[in-house]
């Protein structure tokens, strides 16, 4: 396994358990560390340093990465959301973007595994196009969660508990969670999720893998018969070209550094890059639609101190509920979200209590210091995430004029929202400021027309998928329903690239099942040596 | 010393398989003599006197000066200086000094930080509250309305506004129980009864 960054286990290096107020500028955000000077993030972020990538004018598209083993892994947010029945099949249900080659039914086992290795809490629900899981026991709402969730049984909203890969009781050797809430931090005792402690490191310990950090992966050498040989990979440290043979080769660069890894890989038998004889390669990239709202919820001023922290994410959200509505046609747009949620008594960072004159009008000395305690823990957000519906002008492409540090090309980027994913964002900013309204708050940030409904940019939400599809047409795909290239057969991609729409359910869940399905797939072609070199 | 603490809290919940993976963090510097990169000597005085105008001590907890409120504010502007690549947030804020000094001379032949408490107060109370404000002094407002804001950050995230507050995470907890049942009961009879919030009455939530 290559790995263009630097090694991480997140049990030495976790900032778990840290305060602010002993880091610089009381661990705020900055450009070096953007989700914080705890994120677990190492190198990334929306820049990686000599690592550039383009935009074509008119797009604002923006990178995450993470050059780390396990990458985002070791920082996100942990919601594991099976795609539903539904979202395999859009084209058939209303018209617009493209069907998966593939039935929830197909994948259905393999998020049963997945859940079951990675370790997601939550509860059996029986919702439309929700899909139930295997599930650890949620942990119990925090006291804004029930208020939240009184006021949506009011207003006809689902809230739930959620449903994260945080354990609530130990795993394979894993503790549970001991409810510190920072899990963006990467967690010390691998009580959430992270690829180098659920999936490397004991992979490692079976003796058949072999991890090469400070790898950076730049090509997939092909031989004459037009198979992959291998990958040539600079070594970050030498600053040498080096090659890396195999009998099968598994992209997971991410969805986006695996497009673009393909169409660096050019030959005379794969000229627009490798297994790319489609031209869809780096083609109907997607990301999330975000939109946020915050507001005051004078019900939760003035209460007892408690400790608010729970997991690292919300115990509660709001699965898509409108799945007949627009069905029926009687929405403005095709698609559905789900809502997140926040708030409470929190960790207390450089902006503690900020924009505290929206609520209090103002004010100074003795009365305002007594006012901010009982305001503490009584503002709440809510931050939609919606389905985008693949489209033409959405892609990334080579940008023959820059190049990073290793001396390849960097991907040039292209991105449009269309109306549905604009109307969707009004929809959200409509819905979180009512249920503020109904539950007595007042909304103290919004967005609307003029700013496109706060709609988030493209590639913010960091949930990049697509760029080279699967499905059962060589010629309208990358990828056959293994997510094994149609042009090369001992190509597999796991990561996000394969992904042919993007449900507003997060896609880390997805990509581990979709992958330990691909792996189970290679294993068996093996072992009918039909991917024998 | 977060080792130590961290230690102690696995040390209380008996969680030493845990516990003992938690090896290797480098230990944060020391705290060392804080060496000002923003605020000159009178900016400095002014500072000073405004951060504990904003947060006396009280109570509950000492003042912002006394929890290191103006090294947090010289050290912040010095960052978003290098963050920002410019330079406004620091110029609104020695900007706004320098128009406390000015009014205080005009009106009480005296520097804003020496000039007597009610004095401060009278002119603090043009720019405190912006929706009573005069338009003539919004620029000054919005001084303020930044200006309270970093010291009541600064406080509140420093180690004496942590407790102040209280915040009471950031460690580990053997079990989680969700809401405590007796503010979940204040909630509730809130919910039910309609509420006296800081901004006025709010009616009962369920109909």
């Amino acid at each position: 396994m290559l790995e263009a960054g630097a090694w991480y286990d997140c049990t030495k290096q976790s900032d778990m358990l840290q305060w602010p107020y002993n880091a610089p500028h009381r661990a705020a955000r900055s450009k070096a560390k953007p989700f914080g000077y705890f994120d677990a993030t190492l190198v990334g972020g929306w820049q990686v340093p000599g690592e550039p990538y383009t935009n074509a004018p008119g797009t604002d598209w923006l990178w995450w990465r993470a050059r780390m083993l396990g990458g985002r892994t070791n920082h996100y947010g942990r919601i594991s959301l099976r795609m539903g029945p539904y979202d395999f099949k859009t084209r058939s249900r209303d018209g617009k973007g493209f069907d998966w080659p593939i039935s929830y039914e197909d994948l259905a086992p393999y998020y049963d595994k997945a859940e079951e290795l990675i370790g997601v809490f939550g509860t059996n629900e029986g919702l439309e196009n929700t899909p139930d899981g295997k599930f650890q026991p949620a942990p119990a709402p925090r006291g804004y969660e029930r208020v939240i969730k009184i006021t949506c049984d009011k207003l006809g909203i689902p809230c739930i508990p959620s449903r994260l890969a945080i354990l609530t009781q130990p795993l394979n050797g894993r503790p549970a969670c001991h409810y510190c809430s920072q899990c963006g931090r990467a967690c010390g005792v691998n009580a959430n999720f992270n690829s180098p402690g659920v999936h490397i490191f004991p992979a490692m310990k079976t003796g058949n893998l072999e991890v090469r950090t400070g790898a950076m992966a730049r090509e997939v050498v092909v031989g004459r018969d037009g198979l992959a040989r291998g990958v040539a990979y600079i070594d970050t440290k030498t600053r040498r070209d080096e090659t890396v043979y195999a009998k099968v080769v598994v992209l997971a660069a991410s969805c986006c550094e695996t497009a673009r890894i393909m169409l660096n890989s050019k030959s005379g038998i794969f000229p627009n890059g490798i297994a790319n004889s489609s031209g869809l390669v780096g083609r109907y990239l997607m990301d999330t639609v975000g939109s946020p709202v915050g507001g005051h919820l004078p019900i939760l001023e003035d209460l007892p101190p408690q400790n608010e922290d729970g997991v690292g994410g919300n115990h509660m959200y709001m699965p898509w509920w409108l799945y007949k509505e627009q069905k029926a046609g009687q929405m403005p747009f095709s698609r559905g979200y789900h809502i997140e949620l926040g708030g409470g008594r929190g960790l207390p960072g450089s902006g503690a209590l900020g924009g505290s004159d929206q609520i209090l009008g103002g004010g100074y000395g003795l009365e305002l210091k007594r006012n901010l305690r009982k305001i503490y823990g009584a503002n709440i957000y809510f931050d939609g995430r919606g389905e985008m519906i693949p489209n033409d002008d959405s892609y990334c492409e080579i940008d023959p004029n820059t190049l990073d540090r290793w001396g390849i090309p960097v991907l040039r980027f292209h991105f449009k929202w269309s109306d549905d994913e604009i109307l969707q964002a009004k929809h959200m900013q409509e819905t979180f400021q009512q249920i503020i309204e109904a539950a007595g708050g007042k909304v103290l940030y919004k967005s609307g027309a003029e700013d496109n409904w706060g709609i988030s940019k493209g590639g913010e939400i960091i949930h990049e998928v697509g760029a080279a599809r699967m499905g059962d047409n060589p010629k309208t795909s990358v990828l056959n329903p293994y997510c094994q290239a149609w042009d090369c057969k001992n190509l597999f991609i796991t990561d996000a690239a394969p992904f042919v729409s993007n449900a507003d359910k997060n896609p880390t869940l997805t990509i581990t099942a979709l992958g330990w399905r691909t792996s189970e797939y290679i294993a068996d072609q093996v072992k009918k040596r039909n991917l024998a070199v | 010393m977060k080792d130590i603490s961290r230690r102690n809290v696995f040390h209380i919940l008996g969680a030493a398989p845990a516990a003992a993976a938690l090896t290797g963090q480098a230990a944060l510097a020391a705290p060392q003599p804080y060496r000002r990169k923003i605020f000159d000597d009178r900016q400095w005085r002014t500072v000073q006197v405004l951060c504990d105008l904003v947060i006396p001590a009280d109570n509950v907890s000492g003042s912002a000066t006394q929890a290191g409120v103006p090294e947090f504010i010289d050290d912040w502007l010095d960052f978003r200086n290098r963050e920002d690549e410019n330079q406004n947030v620091t110029a609104q804020i020695v900007g706004g000094l320098q128009w406390l000094d000015n009014e205080s001379n005009r009106l009480f032949q005296t520097d804003f930080a020496a000039a007597a408490l009610e004095q401060q107060e009278q002119i603090l109370d043009r720019i405190a509250w912006p929706a009573r404000a005069s338009d003539a002094d919004l620029p000054w407002v919005a001084f303020f309305s930044r200006f309270r804001d970093l010291t009541v950050g600064g406080f509140f995230s420093s180690k004496t506004g942590v407790a102040d507050l209280p915040y009471l995470g950031n460690k580990a907890v053997a079990a989680w129980k969700g809401c405590d049942p007796k503010v979940w009961a204040i909630i509730e009879e809130r919910m039910k009864n309609g509420y006296q919030g800081l901004g006025g009455e709010v009616k009962p939530l369920l109909p």
